[in-house]
This record gives C-alpha cells, structure tokens and sequence, in this order.
C-alpha cells in the first residue's frame, strides 16, 4: 500500500529561502571584515607552542656531547606503552651507559613518564610537532637522533608551582 | 642446646604474639616465627659470628633500660619484646641516617637497586631527607678478585662478606681496612682471594657493595625472571635460583636448602650454569626416510613436524620388534627422561646404557659438610644408574648391530661410522654433535634449564627443579618426547606435565616408589634406593 504524502503549508515568509541565505552572508561578511581573523598561515605562520607542550623527544648531553643517560631502565619501566627500548653496558672508564636507546615515537602517547622519572634528567618531550616522515622505520629515534634534536624541552611543570598547586 | 637442665624451649612474647621456641634461639630468629622480619645487615643466617655490629637489628625489650641487638640476644621465658616501638624505630631511622651520610645514593646505576636492604630499610624507617651538609668521602671501585668488584662507597661495612670467607670457607684472605668511615673492604697486603667459593661473598651483601664482573650493569632486578632449580655442574645437586633476562640465563643464586647445600654453592657451579644454553642447538625433528614419500629408507636427513617425525619412529621401532643393540645415556639428563628412554630400551631389548662422566678437581667448603664439588662432573649420575646405566670410560662405542640409541651425549671421540651398521640409529639431543651424522633419527630435546624435572643427587636424594628458558625452535623435554613415541606402540599416555611423567616413573621404578612431585617439594627427598645408588662412583664419599 503505498504512503500517503502529507502536504504541509507554509506561509510564504517561513519557506522562502531568501531570508536564510542573507543571514548566511551576513555572517561571512562580518568575518571579512572583523578585525579577529582566525585563519594561519601556516607553514609561514606557525603556532606559539606553551612551554608545556609535549612533543617528540630530546636527549640532554654533558659539556663533551655525551648523552646525559646513565641508562638506569627506569624510563622503558615506567612507559606505559613499552615504546623505549634500552641495552645498558659499561664504557671505557667502567661508567654504566646506553649501548643501544631508541624511541618509537609512533608509539609514544607522550605522556611525559620518562621525563618526569628520570634521575639525571636526560631524556625529555619536546615543544615541537612537524615531524613527518615517509617511513615509520624513521619514526624510532636511535639515541644519536635523540641527542641531534634542537627544539625547547618541555617545562612538566612550573617551576614556581612544582606541585600544581 | 639447653644448659644444665634448662628447659628445651622458652616461651616469649614478640608483638603481642606468644611463640614457642627451642631455648638457645636468638630474638631475630624467633621473631621470624611470628612473621616479623627484624632488619639486620650484620647477621646472616649461614654465618656463625654473630658481631652485632651494624645495631640495625635493635629491639625494645620490657623492663631493660636501653635497646638490646636481637641477633645476639637469647630468647627467654617470659621476655616480652617490642620491635616496632618508638625508641626501636628511631634507633633506626638514626642507624640509617649514619649510613646514608656517605653513600653515593647511585641506586640508578647500581646492580642491588630493588633487591638492596639499604633502600628497602631507607623506606621502612622512612629517612627520606639529609641533614648532613658537609661533602661525601668518596672511595671508587676495586676489582677484589679476578671476578668480583667491589663499589666501597656503597658498603654498609656489615663484614659479611669478611665473615663469610673467614668463619665459613675458613680463608682469611679478606679484611676490612682502616677505620671509622675511611673503612673498606680488600685482601690482605700480599694475598689474594681465589677460593673455589668466594662467589657467595656477592650473595651476602646486603647492599650493591660487591657484584659480579660477569653481571655488572647486565639487569635490573624487576626486569629479570627466577625459577627454582638445582646446580647441574656436580653431583652434589645444590638448590639454586636461575635468573633470567630475554630467555638468557643472566645470574644464578645459591637457594638455602639445609640437608645439601646450606646457603651456599660453589663457583664453578655458578659458571657451569650461565654457560648452559648457549652455543648451537638442535631446533627441528629430523628423519632418514628418503625423501617424501615416506616409505623408504636412506636419503638424506630431512626437517618434519613433530608428528610426522614421532609417527615414522615409533613405525619403525615397531617394526624392529626386541633386536638387542647399545644405547650412549648422557648422565646430565634429568630422572624422567632417563625412565622413558629405559621403558623404550626394555622394548628393544637393550640392556646396557653406557654412560660417561667428565671428570675435574674437587673442592669443599670446611665448616659445611655436605657442600663439596665433586669430581664427578654431571647431575645425575646415580639416576642414570637407577635405570641400568653402566659408567664406561673411552670414546662411546656405536659399532654393534640392532638398534642404537642416544639420549643428549655429544658422542666425544666417536669416530665417522658411529651408528653406521647400527639397524636403526636414534639420536635423542638438545644439541647436533658430527657423530650423530648416521643417525635415522634425530629428535631435539629441551635441557634441563628449559624444562621441569628432577635430578638424583649422590646420595639419593631426589630434588626438582623448574623450567626457567623457553626452548628453541621446536625442541620440547625428553620425557614428553618418549612419552609420545611410546603412547604411539601402545604404551602408556602422551604427558604434557611433568607430574603426569613423574608419576608413571614413580609408580613403575622401584627406586621412585612412594615419592609423588608435590611430595618432594622444593627441597626434594630422599629416593627408596638411596643406600645402594648404583652409578655414582663417589657415593659416601
Ligand atoms: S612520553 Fe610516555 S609513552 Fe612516550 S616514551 Fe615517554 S613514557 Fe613512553
Ligand atoms: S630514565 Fe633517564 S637515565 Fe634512566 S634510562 Fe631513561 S633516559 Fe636513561
Ligand atoms: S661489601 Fe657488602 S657484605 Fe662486605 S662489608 Fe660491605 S656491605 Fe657488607
Ligand atoms: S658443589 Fe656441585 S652442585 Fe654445588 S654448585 Fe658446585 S658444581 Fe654445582
Ligand atoms: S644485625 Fe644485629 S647488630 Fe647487625
């Protein structure tokens, strides 16, 4: 049995679509010609980061360049996603250092546990966010990568409030 | 123990709790009864000198004016005792607080770290902040031996390990030097520590003081696995603990075990035991069936999943019937595997097992009887007697006809044609030496370290130890192996548990009869036969 159709009537005034689209311009010329334009022109703008962003990573080094890292294990125990892979061994003067440290940043929630757990703050997130690749290979950050990095660490907390209160 | 017609126990009362005690028993230890582990860094339980030294261990004891050291101070009747009261705890704390003054705090780098009775007491006693301004004294590192070395800044000066060498091992080649907190520990001027078991000096140490070369920066305690298991390297058996990181065998630790080992275990043990599982194995079944159609003989050895490989032996076993032939057991193999195979060589008619036993100098520990390394170097000799082995000297011998069958014996010395004119040459291994090169079969076997099981120490005693290693590739433990090859002639079930294969041995082998693996328990238990164990040559010794 097919459907009745309902026909309803509207008053000329309610149907039109007259009404709706000079609203609509309306707004966009209020955009135009606001003084508060939003859109960024990026990449030749770029974001002002907060110094708490949490970004890819960076490794802190001694005056000679070695990497701050006394590869104790506490970052790859503390990370809740098993991203940091560490092989602890002992240098030429009998020092326990990283052999192998290496970061899976695709798997990182950067969550920012290594930071805050490492005694000797070596390894930090970063305030940075370009990081495209063309391979997920290029996306483990071997600890030479980690040392090369050059953007702001990431301040987890203020140094005038360090409890957040 | 009682004096002069004193009474054999005490009654006293620790932490509101009442407990009985044999009378001569100390505080810490009776304390131990009612769950209360009083800290201590100078005792040790396996050491006889007792200097209550380190005051950790003070107790509060009713109606004496100061606090009393528990490790030295005699249970009584009627003494009531307070480890936890405010006075004990802030004796503590201060003890603590004294030793922290100079410890370089290098937990992240330090191999004890999560296993270390300075951080675990820093904690209790809750002294988490310094008061002390003035510069640490720093002292470095020194190789005490050949395989030890020695962190001084992080010693708690406890003189375990002084003690451990000089009471129990009876050498007195290890002192503490200088005084007050320019102490350290080091040999005597001139000598030098080599002692066959001065690896347990690193077991005693409370702290991160002392630590194996071989294991030094290698783990952290939390990302290491342990399993029971009992030292391969002689026929003593002694209990030990397998730690392990990424299936490798990283550290292995005496495990107290009173009737053998005490706390103890002897050096080359302890290498004997990091070095199994290494090197090259035997991953896949490999049979002589030529080629794929299965039905012939001859050909080259070929890789085949397990039930094709158990379902050719077993075909062709059953078709040898009982010819009579040799058999080369390796006296390292565990009890059950050993069983199995005896069942199957019974079916085949072969009466002797040759066995052979590599043979090295012997060490004791003085003050531990039961403690030697013996000459013999294998685990379980006396078990590969129990089931007709026969010791035999010289390079195996594979030239006879019937069947020949080998169970994990790297067939040393055996020239080319070994096994060449056997009828049907079955290598059972967790390794592939040249010499199984005329074998018909080859099944890879789990070793010890990758299984559970249980060895027969020289004097009978029948101990188990734990699966601590994932075998490689598709090797999997002997007595499953057998078990399958034998439920495929119609003898018995398939076992997958241990339990299942030791039960059957136990009800079948006269020498097993009454001992069931839950029985045995982690200290193992004397075998039926213990006073007549056929294949040790050193029994009473
Ligand atoms: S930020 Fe979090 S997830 Fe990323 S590496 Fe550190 S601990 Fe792991
Ligand atoms: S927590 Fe710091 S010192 Fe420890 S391994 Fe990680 S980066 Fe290295
Ligand atoms: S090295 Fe270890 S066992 Fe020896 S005195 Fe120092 S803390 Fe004690
Ligand atoms: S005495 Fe024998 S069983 Fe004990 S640790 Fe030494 S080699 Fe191993
Ligand atoms: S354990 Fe009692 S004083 Fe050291």
């Amino acid at each position: 049995m097919p459907g009745e159709v309902k026909v309803v009537e509207r008053p000329r005034a309610e149907s039109s679509y007259v009404r709706a689209a000079a609203k609509g311009m309306s707004i966009t010329m209020r955009h135009l010609l606001s003084p508060n334009k939003k859109t960024q022109q990026y990449p030749d703008e770029k974001w002002e980061l907060a110094p708490r962003t949490r970004g890819t990573h960076r490794m802190a080094v001694h005056e000679d360049g070695r990497a701050k890292c006394v590869a104790c294990g506490l970052c790859p125990t503390v990370c809740p996603v098993n991203c940091i892979k560490l092989v602890p061994a002992e240098d030429e003067s009998g020092e326990r250092y990283a052999a192998i440290y290496e970061i899976d940043e695709f798997r990182c929630i950067f969550c920012g546990y290594c930071q805050e757990v490492c005694p000797v703050e070596a390894i930090h997130l970063g305030v940075h966010y370009e990081n495209a690749e063309y391979s997920r290979e290029r996306w483990v950050y071997d600890l030479e990568r980690l040392v090369e990095q050059e953007h702001d660490v990431t301040a987890l907390w203020d140094p005038q409030d360090p409890a957040s209160q | 123990m009682a004096e002069n017609g004193a009474k054999a126990t005490v009654t006293l009362k620790i932490d509101g709790v009442e407990v009985t005690v044999p009378s001569g028993t100390r505080v810490i230890e009776a304390a131990e009864h009612v769950g209360v582990v009083v800290p201590r860094y100078c005792y040790h339980p396996g050491i006889p000198t007792r200097p209550a030294q380190c005051r950790m261990c003070l107790v509060e004891v009713e109606g004496r004016p100061k606090l009393e050291p528990s490790c030295t101070l005699q249970a009584a009747d009627d003494m009531v005792v307070n480890t936890a009261s405010d006075t004990a705890r802030t004796a503590r704390q201060s003890v603590i607080e004294f030793l922290l003054v100079n410890h370089p705090l290098d937990c992240p780098i330090c191999d004890a770290a999560g296993q270390c009775m300075l951080q675990d007491y820093a904690y209790v006693t809750n002294q988490l902040e310094s008061r002390v301004d003035e510069p640490k004294r720093i002292m470095g590192r020194d190789r005490i031996s050949d395989d030890i070395l020695y962190f001084a800044d992080r010693c708690v000066i406890c003189t375990r390990c002084v003690r451990f060498m000089r009471d129990v091992a009876e050498d007195d080649s290890l002192i503490v030097a200088q005084r007050g907190d320019k102490a350290y520990i080091d040999t005597f001027p001139g000598r030098e520590l080599d002692n066959p078991f001065q690896g347990n000096i690193v077991d005693v140490c409370p702290v991160g003081a002392l630590v194996h070369e071989d294991f030094v920066f290698k783990a952290r305690s939390w990302d290491m696995d342990a399993a029971a298991s009992v030292c391969p390297g002689c026929p003593t058996g002694c209990n030990v603990t397998i730690d392990t990181k990424e299936n490798q065998i990283v550290r292995v630790k005496p495990r107290h075990n009173a009737a053998v080992n005490s706390w103890w275990m002897c050096d080359y043990g302890r290498k004997h035991l990091v070095m199994t599982n290494r090197g090259v194995r035997a991953e896949l079944p490999l049979i002589r069936d030529g080629g794929g159609d299965g039905d012939g003989d001859g050909g080259e050895l070929r890789p085949v999943d397990w039930a094709t490989a158990l379902d050719w032996v077993a075909e062709k076993i059953d078709a040898l019937g009982s010819p009579g032939g040799s058999a080369v057991v390796s006296p390292d193999a565990s009890n059950e595997n050993l069983f199995y195979l005896r069942t199957l060589l019974d079916r085949l008619g072969v009466a002797d097992a040759d066995f052979r036993v590599p043979q090295g100098e012997t060490a004791e520990l003085p003050t531990v009887p039961t403690l030697k390394l013996r000459a013999d170097r294998a685990a379980n000799a006396a078990g590969a007697g129990f089931f007709g082995g026969r010791r035999a000297d010289g390079p195996p011998n594979g030239s006879a006809g019937g069947a020949l069958v080998v169970l994990d014996d790297e067939l040393e010395g055996a020239g080319e044609d070994f096994g060449a004119s056997a009828d049907f040459f079955l290598y059972l291994g967790t390794r592939l030496p040249g010499a199984a090169r005329n074998a018909d079969a080859v099944l890879p076997i789990a070793t010890f370290a990758e299984m559970d099981g249980t060895f027969t120490n020289f004097e009978g005693r029948v101990q188990r130890f734990h699966q601590a290693l994932r075998p490689p590739g598709l090797a999997r433990p002997g007595w499953m192996v057998l078990s399958r090859v034998l439920a495929r002639l119609g003898d018995g079930e398939a076992v997958d548990d241990v339990r299942g294969a030791f039960e059957r041995m136990a009800a079948q082998a006269p020498a097993f009869a009454g001992l069931t693996w839950d029985g045995i328990g982690l200290k193992g238990a004397p075998a039926a036969e213990a006073a007549g164990v056929a294949g040790s040559a050193e029994a009473g010794a």
